[in-house]
């Protein structure tokens, strides 16, 4: 995970600043967020980050100072104002939660809460914060596009998003065999591969 | 070459990266690179096997991971790494690579013609930016054999040997330059077909602080082709 890169289709932003807001949760999932935030900036888009409770993690720790001495902003509070939100971002990069809980406790619950009522598009890392990941959800968030690592978790066959993407790609040969995993064939040197759109 | 170990400075102890995250980067680039320039295709062996060969320090960590990923892009990797650091990062990456069904080589295939045979191309990470002074066996032979051979050479941040401004008009000439950050002052000698650029990690404000001028990367790509 610590060199995990998500690349983010390109799609043509409504806001004239191309301005996201990652959301970041305690654990790996939320450490995955950090590093695809600083590429995005790489990339020239405008993350802002919220990362309310910080992991102690020596690894996760530079990834937050990596963050910060690239001018990403991290946000102080998130506001429970959805229109705020929706105002303010093109989109909301979910890395709050992966396949290691579930609904989760606070701030994530109230994270969610909110998030279930924007409106601008939710990009989800390997699992839809919330959702169960072998079941999937029932009321829980709907992203519009899910990035799932290394190979799809059970739940995403409950995702009824525009794109569903595989990411990183580095699993070995043998381990993908060992564990049935199949995993698409990814084009060329691309390290992310769209898989047939849900509907 | 000051500059650039002050730019990697700065990025380990201001920005808090860690070698292995850039040299990660870094390796993927090149591997990337690698396969714009050489696609399997137009390999002559019937397998794409690729030769890299790995210096004892950070340049031969970059070809590790390169290696790995040419793996994963569907090449045929051989790893010659006479002289591994006795360090985790590198146990890492070389276990990476072995469980990963890349050989190493016990020996260098010393004979010019072999390796042609063998092989479609030569990946050089034996030497990098830090390289400094006279060159010392087993590397002194191995740079003599590539000088030797036909096959083409694609060196990683700076052809071995070369002295890292003022290259070195009777040392390798290799057919592919990965630069990696930045160009160091030796590329303005490098004469062959294609150079590219690679390690889309460095923050605006550094390209800034040093002046680097560097082209903009096109799209989400991790290289940009200079020439």
């Amino acid at each position: 995970p610590a060199s995990s890169r998500q690349a983010f289709p390109l799609p043509s932003l409504p806001r004239k600043q191309p301005t996201v807001l990652v959301v970041c949760g305690p654990a790996q999932n939320g450490a995955i967020g950090l590093v695809c935030a600083r590429h995005l900036r790489i990339f020239d888009y405008e993350p802002t980050i919220f990362y309310p409770k910080r992991s102690p993690d020596p690894l996760y720790r530079d990834f937050t100072t990596q963050c910060e001495k690239m001018d990403i902003p991290f946000l102080s509070y998130l506001p429970t104002e959805v229109q705020l939100i929706n105002d303010a971002y093109n989109a909301v990069v979910d890395a709050v939660l992966g396949a290691e809980a579930g609904e989760g406790r606070e701030p994530c619950a109230a994270i969610l809460a909110t998030l279930k009522h924007i409106r601008i598009p939710i990009i989800s890392l390997d699992v839809p914060s919330g959702w169960d990941v072998e079941a999937g959800s029932s009321g829980g968030i709907s992203p519009d596009v899910l990035v799932s690592l290394s190979a799809p978790k059970q739940c995403a066959r409950h995702f009824l998003g525009r794109q569903h993407f595989v990411a990183g790609r580095f699993l070995p040969y043998d381990v993908q065999k060992k564990f049935e995993l199949n995993p698409p064939e990814y084009p060329g040197t691309e390290c992310v591969v769209a898989l047939r759109a849900p509907r | 070459q000051e500059e650039a170990q002050a730019i990697d400075q700065e990025l380990f102890t201001e920005y808090k990266f860690s070698v292995d995250q850039l040299m990660e980067l870094a390796g993927l680039s090149c591997a990337t690179a690698i396969a714009k320039a050489y696609p399997p295709s137009s390999f002559t062996t019937s397998q794409p096997a690729v030769l890299v060969l790995c210096g004892p320090g950070n340049n031969g960590g970059d070809g590790l991971v390169c290696a790995r990923h040419l793996k994963m892009f569907g090449y045929d990797p051989t790893v010659y790494y006479p002289k591994r650091p006795n360090k985790p990062l590198f146990e890492g990456l070389t276990t990476q690579c072995q469980k990963m069904d890349i050989p190493f080589l016990p020996e260098f295939p010393a004979e010019a013609a072999l390796i042609d045979e063998l092989y479609g191309l030569v990946v050089d990470a034996i030497f990098g930016f830090s390289f400094k002074g006279a060159v010392r066996e087993p590397f002194s032979s191995i740079l003599s054999t590539l000088e030797r051979i036909t096959v083409p050479i694609a060196s990683i941040d700076i052809p071995s040997g070369w002295d890292v401004e003022k290259g070195k008009a009777d040392g390798l000439q290799p057919d592919m330059l990965i630069s990696l950050t930045a160009p160091k002052k030796a590329a303005m000698h490098f004469t062959g077909r294609y150079h590219f650029l690679g390690g889309r990690f460095v923050p605006t404000a550094l390209q800034e602080k040093y002046a680097l001028n560097l082209p903009p990367y096109p799209g989400t790509d991790c290289v940009l082709q200079l020439t």
